[in-house]
């Protein structure tokens, strides 16, 4: 078997040698923002202006003669800080709109869209920043609504994004009319980092002792950029050689399951249902079998895999950008009880792939015995507190993400939405509670105009059903077409993110997400989004 | 303040409940029309099963044997004129197939219940789902009593198969006062429905010893793997009595296997859902092995059930149900047997607990669930036992008698008279049922009050 991913996963391993070589530059921040430097471009219609932030961050702003008043503000994901092969940190705006795969700012430029989009970086550096992306944002929002005349405000943003916005709308509520998160982290990070960490530690436990996962997260700058590199690298070579012999063989670590017969396989997916990774993958369905992979939740191991190897560096880096914010020790796992973290669901579908009864109460037999990691309690607490909102905007909010995302986990979205629904429902109650005590018509009239309304929807980019394909040999074939919807991060078809984009606007205009029938048809003419309106994606394994 | 100025006016009252009430409807939620599934022609039901795959032997009958029944309905006017409609999806027994296939049933064919559906391993991946979204899942054909017994993690959820813990617990009994100087052991598959009747089978005061008189295999490698070290483990050990708690195809692997290795137990027993005689006659069959043979090789298996045996001919719902079955079942393979029978008494259920919900023609998903919890378990149907629905339990039927199956493959009572047990899902005696089973109705139609 070959995938190919895997080598620019590996070649990244030489990052190394670039950080030491002394590539990273800090850049010093202006003291106040420029007025920024505007181009017509009477062929496209359109006239960008390029200017920086009193951060001394990049931003451009792109508006195009038919502008019709509703102005898109882009806050991108998380950007590494530091060089590596195939990577270079942003030193200017890279996407002025939803791109991935493709490009939608074109489109929406023709759709009359203004268009504003920033570099999020302090002092020339990215990471985990997102208290000063808010500050950012609403600074490019003010001086943007000074300079032109803007009737309706959506702020929008992917992944990270999500740890930005949330709050943002928190901080200023009025700053936007909607507010749109794609693939995105609601709002903290949290709850999934522990899940990677999970992974990274039940990897320690069960393949490579020498393994720290999260552990090796903390040291500021360069050195601790190259301490996760290290890491980094070991798990790699186990996807490496995953990639190679399906995990065939057996356990080698640890000492009491040596002889036991489990074969890596078992772990593998065991750590992945622990963490919460989907079973489904680019070219994995979770369903499918062949020779070779004669059994559904050997299809659903090989797609842990391949979304592990897609999840590995940006886990490492972001957990690293997180940890320069809060500082090393932000995981302990010494209460963690991983048995708990297996569903019932999945203990029933995959007990196969696991080895069955006898093998899983064996794995998690030992990791209840492993050594645990005892996180720092300043950390813990910064990180408790990171990106904290109330998630109690009234403004229209809609998401989209994908049924498989292999990073920020669709649970987030799922998390999101229980969120906002009670704070709803409080707000509702409180609403009701007036409404009984109210005494006259008069009183009863004034309160129907302020009713709590439901402003949130939450929308999904679904896999086909089935779509797997093999080789010749009966190995999956991981260098096909990839699954057209539902898989990777930030990645969406064109025509997903623009219905998405074109409800924001919508829902910005009107004040109010649409209804369930107006929805409803917009999802039904957009190939793979989700036309169950109830669809709810797997938990987060954590939701604190 | 007195309390007269406390005391808002009816008027107002009105007003607000009624302004609020329509901005609610329209900002939330989506029954504002009413439930999905139910018209003024038409209920319908979706069922999930293995229609194809290797696991689909035997159960691929049930579908057709509810739907005959169902047309049976509908053919004497339906539930007060609605016509109950049965649409089915083939989840080949794989997990992934069962949660795509339960959102097209939901979606696309907008289904009011879940009904029948086949499968542990299967429902534990949609169960949460269906129960998050308040849908009914009625009558599921799995004994897995931790879908049931506790109703508040799924309150949508009931049975339609005693659970395999309440029957092993009868089964284990019966061993133990039958062949109490008998090394007994058994073969169990790893999963929910093995450990169940593992635990049942405990509480009856059986003991088992970890690769020894206890051998198990992961579900769904019977047909690839075999049983050979199971079986061989078992003979190894000087098992006399081995019970099976596994799926019918492995209990003809294990049959099978048994044999290969020369292993001859004085006894098998079977866990009732692993042992219809025409499912392991076919599974057999298609290893080469001859009717007469297999009917030898099942006979003198001990299972229990909680209905008559298919082939008891004097049996009122046999008869009644064995002239809808010719009548109605179009299926492909229609030959009247457990399965068949078991599809036909749970459309029966559903029809009743259908009809005793749609009072005033006002059927809804809650009004269903009420329904069954509050007036469940007076309902009867073809089993010796009624089901056991309340607020606290969803578990169907409570009692089994033990039989033995004969050179004919028909179940018999031991003893030449059928006794009927029952006991709960926990620690509860096994005790001799007092239940009479009602007669059924000259047009087999359910009677409900």
């Amino acid at each position: 078997m070959k995938i190919n991913k895997f080598k620019k996963l590996i070649a990244t391993v030489g990052a190394t040698a670039l950080i030491s070589s002394g590539l990273v530059v800090a850049v010093a921040a202006p003291a106040q923002a420029a007025d920024p430097v505007c181009v017509t471009d009477s062929n496209a219609g359109t006239i960008t202006c390029n200017g920086t932030l009193s951060t001394g961050a990049a931003y451009r702003t792109i508006v195009p003669n038919s502008f019709d008043g509703t102005f898109f503000f882009w806050q991108h994901g998380i950007r590494p800080s530091y060089p590596y092969p195939g990577y270079v940190p942003p030193r200017s705006v890279e996407q002025m709109a939803p791109a991935g795969a493709v490009d939608t700012s074109k489109d929406m430029l023709r759709r009359g869209y203004g268009l504003a989009a920033f570099d999020c970086s302090t002092g020339g550096l990215h990471g985990w920043n997102t208290a000063d992306c808010v500050e950012m944002l609403n600074e490019l929002i003010t001086i943007t609504k000074a300079r032109i005349s803007i009737k309706k405000t959506v702020v929008y943003g992917s992944s990270m994004a999500g740890a930005v916005l949330t709050p943002f709308m928190d901080k200023y509520p009025d700053a936007a009319d909607a507010v749109g998160l794609l693939a995105a982290v609601t709002p903290t990070i949290d709850n999934q980092l522990k899940s990677g960490c999970d992974l990274f530690y039940i990897f320690s436990v069960f393949f490579d002792p020498t393994i720290k996962g999260c552990a090796v997260m903390g040291t500021k700058g360069v050195p601790g950029h190259m301490a996760v590199l290290g890491d980094f690298a070991k798990v790699a070579a186990l996807l490496t050689q995953w990639s190679v012999d399906l995990g065939s063989k057996p356990l080698a670590y640890p000492a009491p399951l040596v002889g036991s017969g489990i074969p890596q396989r078992s772990a593998l997916l065991l750590a992945g249902l622990i963490a919460g990774i989907p079973t489904k993958s680019s070219h994995m369905d979770g369903i499918s079998t062949s020779a070779l992979i004669p059994e559904q939740s050997i299809n659903g191991t090989v797609a842990i895999l391949e979304n592990a190897q897609e999840f590995l560096g940006t886990a490492y880096f972001g957990g690293q950008a997180v940890s320069e914010v809060v500082g090393a020790g932000f995981y302990d796992n010494t209460k963690t009880d991983f048995a708990a973290l297996l569903s019932d669901a999945d203990l029933g579908r995959f007990n196969l792939g696991l080895s069955g009864d006898d093998a899983i109460n064996a794995m998690l037999g030992m990791l209840a015995m492993s050594p645990r990691v005892t996180g720092d309690a300043t950390a813990l607490a910064k990180i408790a507190a990171l990106d904290k909102s109330k998630t109690d905007t009234n403004k229209p909010v809609i998401l989209l993400s994908n049924e498989a995302d292999r990073l920020v986990l669709p649970g987030n979205t799922t998390l999101y939405l229980k969120r906002a629904m009670a704070t709803y429902e409080t707000r509702l109650a409180a609403w009701q509670k007036e409404i009984d005590a109210a005494k006259s018509v008069a009183d009863i009239s004034k309160l129907l105009k302020s009713k709590p309304v439901w402003n949130t929807v939450a929308m999904y980019a679904m896999t086909p059903e089935t779509y797997t394909t093999f080789t010749a040999t009966g190995a999956p074939n991981l260098t096909a077409t990839a699954a057209p919807s539902g898989v990777g991060h930030e990645r969406f078809t064109k025509e997903q993110l623009l219905t998405w984009v074109h409800l924001l606007a919508k829902s910005a205009k009107s004040g109010k997400v649409p209804g369930r029938n107006s929805l409803s048809s917009y999802l039904e003419r957009t190939p793979y989004l989700n036309t169950d309106l109830d669809y709810q994606a797997t938990e987060l394994k954590y939701e604190d | 303040m007195n309390a007269v100025n406390l005391r808002k006016p009816l008027i107002l009252t009105v007003v607000a409940s009624a302004l609020v009430g329509s901005l609610t409807i329209s900002s939330v939620s989506a029954s504002a029309a009413g439930d999905p599934g139910i018209s003024a022609t038409e209920i319908v039901l979706g069922m999930q099963l293995p229609e194809t795959g290797p696991a689909s032997p035997g159960y691929n009958k049930v579908d057709d044997a509810a739907r005959a029944y169902f047309d049976y309905v509908n053919s004497k006017g339906g539930i007060n004129g609605r016509n109950i409609k049965l649409v089915v999806k083939d989840d080949t027994y794989k997990a992934g197939l069962t949660i795509s296939t339960a959102s097209k049933l939901i979606n696309e064919d907008k289904i009011f219940a879940f009904f029948g559906s086949i499968g542990t391993q299967t429902h534990v991946s949609v169960i949460k789902d269906i129960n998050r979204r308040k849908i009914p899942d009625i009558f599921v054909n799995s004994g897995y009593s931790g879908f049931y017994t506790d109703p508040k993690k799924y309150p949508t959820t009931f049975g339609g198969l005693g659970t395999y813990t309440v029957e092993a617990k009868i089964l284990g009994k019966y061993l133990q006062e039958k062949h109490p100087d008998k090394k007994i052991g058994i073969l169990y598959q790893s999963d929910d429905f093995g450990r169940n009747a593992m635990a049942g089978l405990i509480t009856s005061g059986l003991k088992f010893e970890a690769k020894k008189t206890a051998a198990s295999f992961i579900a769904g490698t019977q047909g690839s793997l075999g049983l050979v070290s199971q079986m061989s483990q078992l003979k190894a050990n000087g098992v006399e009595v081995v019970i099976i708690a596994a799926v019918s195809s492995a209990t003809a692997v294990a049959y099978a296997t048994a044999n290969a290795v020369g292993y001859k137990p004085e006894k098998w027993a079977v866990i009732s859902v692993g042992a219809d005689a025409t499912t392991f006659q076919t599974i057999l069959g298609a290893r080469k092995v001859p009717l007469a043979t297999s009917a030898a090789m099942l006979a003198g298996t001990i299972s229990a059930s909680h209905a008559p045996a298919p082939g008891d001919e004097e049996d009122e719902y046999v008869k009644a149900f064995k002239k809808i079955n010719d009548e109605f079942n179009t299926g492909a393979d229609k030959r009247w047997d457990n399965n068949v029978m078991q599809g036909m008494n749970i459309a029966y259920l559903a029809t009743a607990a259908l009809m005793g919900a749609d009072k005033k023609k006002k059927l809804t998903r809650a009004k269903l669930i009420k329904y069954l919890e509050n007036k469940g378990s007076k309902l009867s149907s073809a089993a010796f036992s009624p089901l056991a629905y309340s607020k606290t339990t969803h578990e169907a039927f409570t009692g089994y008698w033990i039989g033995e199956y004969d050179a004919a493959t028909v179940l018999q009572p031991v003893d030449g008279k059928r006794v009927v047990y029952t006991t709960d899902s926990a620690n509860g005696p096994v005790t001799v049922s007092k239940y009479e089973r009602p007669a059924i109705s000259a047009d087999a139609l359910p009677k409900v009050a």
